[in-house]
């Protein structure tokens, strides 16, 4: 008898050592500790002084020991659920598991008729939802958008009020400010059956961006703490940019962002202990020519798989950054760059990649690179999978009896696995030229546009509540009195 | 073109901070005129970069040293060119507007039009609409410059615009208006003169503006 036989059927990926890794940690600890972090936000300072920050005006600074504790505090592994209890969309994080999704607030989309690039609107939300819905390898939702043709202070409110019917997997909900939060957390806990029953199966994530360099803008806080008085799990997630708002080294900007990220994993674990809380964000660097954020770098999977390891080191899962292009249109720059990155974070195992589908370097959406990379995401899992060795899997007696210049297409060996084994692609092709040729010569655009507009003429996302239906649009109308004034 | 001159624009080419203060003590020593000065040593010089850097063979960081370089021979350059009555290209108040604190951006254009010859003045970030009217009567600059990352900062511009039109102000100064979610749609319909995509194209526009 065997015991304790360790399997490792997963691929082995790691990019530091332990000793790096350390140093890493320690390099945050001081920051928090020696510099601090400036905090626009008069309560918030007055939690972290209660709980043992040294406060000097807006100046925050954090000793190691609040910090660790704040860090053994955050659980590591948790449940995400999906409003109508279908298990299939829950998201179990937790060690080895990486999930996908898109990203929030492009200014721009491609329409989905015209394939144009135009300013993103109300009506494109519904529609992000319901391809995200139906994608197999989408495990959480985002809009792919700022809606721009309703009052100014109100895109964040319609965009959850658009995705929460059009979609059960969890969503992850950006907001402007608490009035927003507040909003969209009566809707989802109206559906979960009251806070209580939201407590236990939270059916989405709250997202907030504190600002590179060293700074916790006041919206970014008040939104924490928002979400940690209702017990939402949080997101805290800096975009510094290497060479600009942050170090031109790797390392620099890892230990920076790590602490400002852990600013608020201070925060709201001394509001709420235990709340399920990632790190984040978006590390890349400042294309020193064109001066934008370079989505499509190699340094941004290489800074997040560092940062993945870093957040898994301590204990803290991670929001990671993937899919994403900066390339203008659907092209071989954009299948690259959102291939390579969505491939290196799900060796990572970083736990949620957001901003799949993201193009243009963050200003604009497209549901056409969002399902390009599922498909990039379905052959990256299965390489991850990794190859299972055993027994059965080893197949010494079917080889046995198959013997030299046999097949093996009738064997119940073949009929047990080849539909686990094997992955199987939506959108490549594998077909025989003459096949190819019969069927309009498709190239792998035609096949994804062609899927995206399947799935939005036949999706069936499940239906939500009727009370929670009246609550959305009583939050709406409630929202549109406060903003009546706004010309 | 005098050997001093040549080295003046190689010293902003290269970005020699070091060495720019007294090549541009030279330069005056051996007579030549701070217009002189300005217009066959520096201004080559950055007309150089702008070149370069366009094309890719000069980075963000190299321009930024070279507009650095450009700015520590104008300030021994300035009170002589003020004195013989030379004209600088222009002035450019820049702000990010109120409610953002964004400023990497704004900061960029700063250096950029600095490199192009312009005086700035920057009013920081998180800048109310009165704040920019007052530094416009004070700096009196040519053109003014605003900034923002969000979209619901980005309202802030149309508000200033406004309280500048009310002060009687919006007349003496070109707008230009930048940052991720912006748009020359959305610089129309606001009432703003320009809008720029990058800190480059800010520049360049401020140019325009001037000469026009």
């Amino acid at each position: 008898m065997r015991t304790n036989y360790v399997v490792n059927s997963g691929v082995r990926f790691q990019l530091l050592s332990d000793d790096q890794l350390q140093e890493l940690f320690d390099g945050v600890l001081h920051l928090l500790e020696y510099t601090g972090l400036d905090v626009y936000h008069d309560e918030a300072r007055d939690i972290l002084e209660k709980a043992g920050a040294w406060v000097d005006g807006l100046r925050v600074r954090l000793p190691a020991y609040l910090v660790k504790d704040a860090l053994t505090k955050a659980p590591r592994s948790f449940t995400l659920f999906a409003r109508d209890g279908n298990p299939k969309h829950n998201i179990h994080i937790g060690p080895g598991r990486a999930h996908f999704g898109p990203g929030p607030t492009c200014p721009n989309f491609i329409d989905v008729e015209t394939l144009k690039r135009r300013p993103y609107v109300k009506s494109d939300v519904p529609l992000v939802a319901k391809v995200c819905d139906a994608l197999p390898n989408i495990d959480f939702v985002e809009s792919l958008g700022t809606v721009g043709d309703v009052d100014y202070e109100l895109g964040a409110l319609y965009e959850f009020a658009g995705m929460f019917p059009n979609t059960s997997k969890p969503i992850v909900a950006w907001s402007y400010d608490r009035f927003d939060s507040a909003g969209i957390h009566e809707i989802a806990v109206t559906e979960a059956g009251g806070q209580e029953a939201f407590e236990r199966r939270p059916n989405y994530v709250h997202y907030c961006e504190p600002l590179s360099p060293l700074v916790s803008t006041f919206e970014a806080v008040d939104k924490l703490i928002f979400a940690a008085r209702h017990r939402v799990p949080l997101i805290f997630t800096p975009c510094p940019i290497s060479g600009g708002t942050a170090p031109v080294t790797s390392a620099g900007i890892i230990i920076q962002g790590a602490a400002e990220s852990w600013l608020g994993l201070t925060l709201a674990q001394a509001i709420q202990p235990g709340l399920p809380y990632f790190m984040g964000g978006v590390f890349s660097v400042m294309d020193m020519s064109s001066m934008i954020l370079a989505y499509g770098a190699p340094e941004l999977p290489l800074n997040m798989a560092a940062l993945t390891e870093l957040a898994h080191f301590v204990g803290l899962p991670l929001w990671q950054t993937g899919g994403v292009t900066d390339s203008k249109t659907f092209d071989e720059q954009a299948i690259i760059e959102g291939s390579m990155s969505v491939f290196f974070s799900a060796l990572t195992g970083g736990d949620l990649c957001h901003d799949v589908g993201y193009t243009e370097s963050a200003m604009t959406g497209s549901v056409f690179q969002l399902a390009a990379m599922d498909e990039a995401i379905g052959y990256s899992r299965r390489i991850t999978r990794g190859i299972e060795v055993n027994e059965d899997t080893l197949a010494v007696p079917v080889i046995h009896n198959v013997g030299p210049n046999g097949h093996y297409l009738r064997e119940k060996h073949t009929r047990r696995y080849y539909k686990n084994e094997f992955w199987y692609p939506k959108l490549c092709d594998r077909r025989n030229y003459e096949e190819w040729e019969m069927m309009g010569k498709t190239s792998f655009k035609d096949r994804t546009v062609a899927r995206v507009q399947d799935i939005l003429a036949t999706h069936q996302p499940s239906a939500i509540k009727p009370e929670t239906e009246r609550v959305i649009e009583k939050v709406l109308a409630e929202a549109e009195e406060r903003v009546k004034d706004h010309k | 073109m005098s050997e001093i001159l040549e080295q003046i624009s190689t010293a902003v080419i290269e970005g020699d901070v070091g060495e720019i203060k007294d090549l541009t003590e030279d330069a005056l020593d051996e007579d030549l005129s701070a217009e002189e000065i300005l217009d066959k040593g520096l201004t080559p010089g950055m007309d150089y970069v702008g070149v370069e850097f366009k094309a890719g063979n000069m980075f963000v960081p190299e321009v930024l040293r070279s507009a650095k370089t450009m700015q520590l021979s104008m300030d021994i350059l300035k009170p002589l060119l003020a004195e013989s009555g030379v004209e600088m290209v222009g002035k450019v108040l820049l702000g990010t507007v109120k409610g953002d604190l964004h400023d990497i951006g704004k900061n960029l254009v700063g250096m950029m039009c600095e490199g192009a010859g312009f005086e700035i003045k920057d009013l920081g970030r998180n800048v109310e609409p009165e704040a920019f009217v007052q530094a416009v009567r004070d700096f009196e600059p040519n053109i003014v410059g605003m900034s923002a990352l969000l979209t619901t900062t980005m309202r802030s511009m149309e508000s200033t615009i406004k309280v500048l039109e009310e002060a009687g102000l919006r007349d003496k100064v070109k707008i230009m208006i930048g940052g991720a979610p912006l748009t020359q749609a959305f610089a129309d319909q606001i009432g703003a003169d320009g809008y720029a995509s990058n800190a480059a194209a800010a520049a360049d526009l401020a140019k325009k503006f001037v000469s026009a």
